[in-house]
């Protein structure tokens, strides 16, 4: 698994997609933290709920090669007929991204250092939101690596990565208008007013439960949640799962 | 030594290969021919795991590649048709990763890979970048990478396509080389290259197992009888007629005959062991007809290859 990491790692860096995303995130955590600072109101709590925003397009960037490269090289290969395990190959990918992600993160631990240095606050809520983003990241990397694994053209990973990530952030204006057309479908066939507001209820809460965004809201508040931490990480392991079986089903392959 | 039984590989209802069993044996060099999109490929890839098998089974001495992957992936160097190799890396990196994926311990690694360097004569290139390297040399590396680990069977998928002939030379020496502490396995559609090297051939086609035989054996079966081809200066019909009393000659059909050469097709029969050649020799020098030339006919690996393939003659 190491020596997958070590590779995958270090490949960042012998392409531009290491600087590239690098550059990105820290353009866009020091304009952030810039408008704050010069403000004078630093909160290191939002500008990590801002950055947030962005992994729509940083996490693609950094996932997008990890299996569809593979692939397209014939590289695989070797996972398969050497006696290293699929699943050591897998985990060794996801843990390089995270690890990628982990040095664009010393931008934050800067600013951090500068705010405290200047005399600003670092809270519990701005500890908290920090924690859980770095769960955050690794459950969307998780999902860049499914999307790098069903094919083995980088962009389409990066747009299906894009995808799935842009989705989970508009998921409870989803639950809202889901939630909403139930109740008056319901009505329309004639269920009382109370329970089709309850199966609209119902289905609304039921998908906005699935907002990963909305289990950061506890920590924001200095709360330390860690039911939302186990969902981040559950659905982060869920995709590594999925995506070490998508590889596994590659050699079964009668199609 | 590996023990390949009934292996069947099915992609929808086309079988890709159908039923196939042989043995490979320690030490030895198997040739394995077969026209485009006759299963070569696919069978090399599930001898190696890279794709299971419908249904058979594959044994890497004595371990099933399903059952017991680790310790049979262990034994086997593979190169596919493409080397997989990772173009951004240098190949001294690129053989370090290789170790580390294989196993190989840090403290034998750098004695190995030494070795291995020199033996396939990529020491000039340990640093440069892989995506820079020409194709002979990327083959090379290729196989550097299946070296890797000391694997004591060595599985190469058209390990000399695309190379010069000086560098093909170079590659069937080494694999010659290596034969003698390798089983290798060894496909290619050069076929003057699979006679060189190989002491064994399978001839599969359509999925199935068409010819497997040592290669003499293989086009004698072929052939029925060895003939000669003799070209001579001197009457023809006189010669043909002194010839067939010669014991072991069966006939001696005219082939050309006009005033400078003639040609005579001589066919034996009987047994092989002596060798008719000195016989014919001697008829023809009491005679005082000058040999210009004698030959054997034995089928060329092509014309046993296209017979077995295009259906003509079953071996």
């Amino acid at each position: 698994m190491y020596a997958i990491f070590k590779r995958e790692f270090l490949s960042y860096f012998r392409s531009p997609v290491g600087y590239v995303s690098i550059a990105i995130f820290s353009f866009l955590a020091g304009f952030i933290f810039f408008t704050q600072f010069s403000n004078g109101s630093v909160d290191i709590g939002s500008e990590v709920i801002s950055l947030r925003s962005f992994f729509v397009i940083i996490i693609p960037i950094i996932t997008m090669g990890l299996l569809a490269e593979d692939k397209k090289r014939g590289t695989d290969i070797l996972y398969y007929t050497t006696p290293i395990s699929l699943f050591s190959v897998v985990l060794g990918k996801v843990l390089a991204a995270f690890a990628l992600f982990a040095v664009m993160f010393i931008n934050v631990i800067i600013h951090i250092i500068v705010t405290v240095a200047s005399g600003g606050t670092f809270g519990v809520g701005a500890v908290g939101t920090v924690i859980v983003f770095f769960f955050m990241a690794f459950m969307f990397i998780s999902m860049g690596l499914f999307a790098s694994a069903i094919t083995d053209n980088q962009i389409i990973s990066a747009i299906v990565a894009f995808i799935i990530i842009l989705l989970t952030q508009v998921l409870s204006v989803i639950a809202d208008y889901l939630g909403t057309a139930l109740t008056s479908v319901a009505k329309m066939i004639g269920i009382k007013a109370s329970p089709a507001s309850a199966i609209g209820n119902a289905v609304r809460n039921g998908i906005a439960w699935l907002d990963p965004f909305a289990k950061t809201q506890d920590f924001r508040l200095g709360i330390f949640s860690v039911s939302s931490l186990v969902f981040l990480v559950s659905v982060g392991i869920l995709f590594v799962y999925l995506t070490y079986r998508v590889l596994e089903k590659k050699r079964w392959s009668q199609a | 030594m590996i023990e390949i039984n009934n292996l069947v590989k099915r992609y929808g209802d086309k079988k890709a290969v159908n039923g196939i069993s042989f043995t490979v044996n320690d030490d030895e060099v198997l040739g394995f021919l077969g026209p485009n999109g006759a299963g070569k490929s696919t069978t090399m890839n599930i001898i190696t795991g890279y794709l299971s098998s419908t249904s058979g089974s594959v044994k890497v001495n004595g371990h099933d590649i399903l059952e017991e992957p680790e310790l049979a992936k262990k034994e086997i160097g593979y190169l596919p048709e493409n080397p997989p190799l990772y173009t951004d890396m240098t190949v001294d990196e690129y053989l370090d990763f290789i170790c580390d994926i294989k196993g190989v311990a840090k403290a034998k690694r750098r004695s190995q890979l030494e070795k291995i360097v020199s033996l396939v004569k990529i020491s000039d290139v340990t640093d440069r970048l892989i995506g820079n390297l020409s194709k002979g040399y990327k083959q090379r590396v290729g196989i550097a990478q299946a070296m890797v680990g000391n694997p004591s069977i060595l599985i190469l998928d058209e390990p000399t396509v695309g190379l010069d002939p000086s560098q093909i030379i170079e590659i069937r020496r080494l694999i010659k080389s290596l034969a003698k502490s390798h089983s290798i396995i060894i496909s290619s559609h050069i076929l003057s290259e699979i006679q060189e090297v190989a002491d064994r051939v399978v001839i599969i086609n359509h999925g199935k197992i068409a010819a497997i035989d040592t290669l003499n054996d293989l086009s004698k079966r072929l052939s029925g009888q060895t003939k000669l081809l003799m070209t001579f200066r001197g009457p023809i019909k006189e010669c043909s007629a002194k010839i067939r009393t010669i014991p072991g000659i069966s006939s001696a059909v005219p082939k050309l005959a006009d005033s400078k050469v003639s040609q005579l097709e001589i066919s034996i029969s009987g047994d092989k062991t002596t060798d008719i050649r000195t016989a014919v020799f001697f008829m023809m020098a009491q005679e005082g007809w000058p040999i210009l030339e004698m030959r054997s006919l034995d089928p060329t690996l092509e014309e046993v290859f296209l017979n077995i393939t295009e259906g003509k003659g079953r071996a």
